[in-house]
């Protein structure tokens, strides 16, 4: 693919570190242009899901986090504009250079966006369809919520700390190797760890609220 | 790896540019199987979503159908709507929903501007329900219709259950195997929709379906619409079963609703609270004082009290009144004699595809506006409001 990156930047750390330089590109990017939660997760999710399939070395990583951000505003019905995308990325990319002007490298970079989509779409076979965590998340927050006492609840950052270890979680390919369910009730688990919370009647319980939630989840499933 | 979507020429070197391109040439990419693996045999139908054949797999002899991905505003990258449909076939896998093989693309050579074009690959359907109903030789019996009937609304009980709308209901969209399964398809304007909160109306754009079955809410500007446009739709196919063609041929959005308001009364708030809210309400004419007369004019061609009665309740004015497909499957009309009976036999007598596309010029109906390019169609009367036009609605 014609590179926009040689004046981006050199892809010359290790390649865990390229991909959480370029994912947090994407939900800096996603953040200023307001993109839904839904729309942010399904980039990331796209990004490392092509470099699945993908020799990292032979792509411009930038490139591939902001089409993956284009793509995912389509499917995710959140439209974004390209024109906003290669500002944006260029911002986010280049903090200290002047925003560009409507010139030849603006052009390319936006033609690259467009072509660099149909690699995209290819690559992952035009399966764009991802199951996020995030409504599960906010799903067995409120269960869990419901289920302790309000004055901890009150005392607690719970929900953002959830929503911020969610976000981190995206960072590394590793969040395409879990179920959604699992990874929201993993969440809420981290995040009770931390500030050392336990759920009430736990130590008594049958079961562990975790186990529960996704009990009643299978159950559900099954059932249908 | 490289890819042959890639036309970006570097600014290094031209020649360097060529190699890469000729390199492309040969390149084999994995991900996206070449179309040319399928024989196109004929054109089968042409509309604004761009050109569908007819194909044949060179190895296995399968028969699919290709429809061509139009790329039109290549500057905004693939089309949202070809997206959608791709992502919504792949959604719904049923019976009663045409079944979505794979997607294909052209090699990029210098003939198309090293830009490919995309395929989507269909299992093939011998008739399409307007090209069936064209054609005098076709004859539905009481049971055949029924079944014809009760496929179509399994198919819009499914989608809605997964929250889909198909937002394009028009016979030409329904089609048919020699087996005589029902398939919808055509989701090039579908979507996904959500019951809204009270809170936060949705805003779905009101430029879908063609106009003859454009139900009254959109046609007055309804954003937050939902599953019971699609019945409307149902309807007016089901009264075509009889009639043989669409039942309502207006030629603008003002004509649709006079026609709409002759056969089934005027709109008013007494029998559709909250029409008065829509946007377009007071804007348009909407004649006054009609009589609500489903039952009588469709009786000239609906001889069975239960497919009256179930018209009736499809081409219902208020959205929310109108029956849903699950209701509609537990009809009095699906469990009287004659059951529904298989359409098998009666389309084996048919051994030529049927297509409204290909249906010979003297029975094709005037061009169908289409969602998005309203207004007046060649060889159309203006609009009259005055409702003159009783003897072109029948």
């Amino acid at each position: 693919m014609a590179s926009l990156s040689s004046n981006w930047v050199r892809n010359d750390s290790s390649p865990r570190v390229v991909d959480f330089k370029a994912v947090r590109c994407i939900f800096e990017s996603g953040i200023k242009l307001e993109a839904k939660p839904q729309a942010v997760a399904m980039a990331a999710t796209l990004y490392h899901r092509f470099f699945e399939e993908c020799n990292p070395e032979d792509y411009d990583h930038y490139l591939i986090a902001a089409t993956c951000l284009y793509l995912a505003g389509k499917v995710e019905e959140n439209h974004l504009k390209i024109r906003d995308i290669v500002n944006v990325f260029h911002k986010a990319i280049h903090p200290k250079l002047e925003p560009l002007d409507l010139a030849e490298e603006y052009w390319l970079l936006r033609d690259s966006i467009v072509q660099c989509e149909l690699l995209l779409l290819r690559v992952l076979k035009f399966q764009v369809s991802v199951d996020h965590p995030h409504r599960y998340l906010l799903h067995y927050l409120k269960s869990v919520q419901d289920w302790m006492a309000p004055d901890i609840i009150a005392k607690l950052p719970l929900f953002r700390t959830c929503w911020s270890l969610l976000c981190d979680f995206y960072h590394l390919p590793s969040c395409l190797c879990y179920k959604p369910q699992h990874v929201a009730v993993a969440i809420i688990y981290l995040a009770l760890e931390c500030y050392g919370v336990t759920v009430p009647y736990n130590s008594d319980a049958v079961l562990q609220w975790h186990e529960v939630n996704i009990y009643v989840f299978y159950h559900n499933f099954i059932s249908m | 790896m490289n890819t042959s979507t890639s036309t970006n020429v570097s600014s290094s070197s031209v020649s360097h540019a060529q190699q890469v391109m000729n390199k492309l040439e040969d390149f084999d990419f994995p991900y996206c199987d070449e179309v040319t693996k399928y024989e196109k045999l004929a054109k089968i139908g042409q509309g604004t979503f761009g050109e569908v054949f007819k194909a044949k797999h060179r190895q296995t002899k399968k028969v699919v159908a290709l429809k061509k991905v139009l790329m039109e505003n290549e500057k905004e990258g693939f089309p949202i709507t070809a997206l959608r449909e791709i992502k919504i076939l792949q959604l719904l896998n049923h019976e009663n929903v045409v079944n979505l093989i794979e997607i294909c693309r052209t090699k990029a050579t210098p003939f198309n501007r090293y830009k490919a074009t995309f395929y989507l690959v269909f299992d093939f359907c011998e008739h399409d329900l307007a090209g069936l109903l064209s054609n005098v030789n076709v004859k539905f019996s009481l049971g055949e219709i029924k079944k014809v009937m009760q496929q179509l609304l399994n198919g819009l009980y499914f989608i809605h259950s997964n929250k889909i709308l198909h937002r394009d209901m028009k016979a030409a969209n329904i089609l048919i195997t020699k087996n005589g399964v029902l398939k919808l398809a055509d989701f090039g304007l579908a979507r996904a929709f959500s019951i809204s909160k009270t809170s936060q109306p949705n805003r779905y754009t009101n430029r879908v379906v063609t106009l003859w079955y454009r139900p009254p809410e959109l046609l007055l500007g309804e954003r937050n619409y939902g599953p019971p446009v699609d019945m409307w739709g149902a309807g007016c196919i089901m009264a075509e079963m009889w009639t043989r063609s669409p039942i309502m041929q207006g030629s603008t959005e003002q004509h649709q609703l006079t026609l709409i308001s002759q056969l089934c009364g005027s709109i008013s708030p007494e029998t559709w609270p909250g029409v008065e809210k829509l946007e377009f309400y007071n804007k348009l004419d909407l004649p006054k004082g009609q009589k609500r007369k489903v039952k009588e004019r469709l009786r000239a061609y609906v001889k069975d009290p239960y497919a009256l009665d179930l018209l009736d309740k499809l081409l219902t004015l208020d959205p929310n009144k109108r029956i849903d497909s699950d209701n509609a499957l537990n009809h009095d009309f699906f469990w009287t004699d004659p059951m529904p009976c298989e359409l098998a036999k009666m389309l084996s007598q048919h051994t030529q595809s049927m297509f409204e596309y290909l249906a010979p010029p003297r029975r094709r109906v005037v061009q169908q506006p289409h969602a998005g390019q309203p207004g007046h169609q060649k060889g159309m009367q203006p609009s009259a409001a005055d409702g003159q036009y009783h003897d072109r609605v029948f």
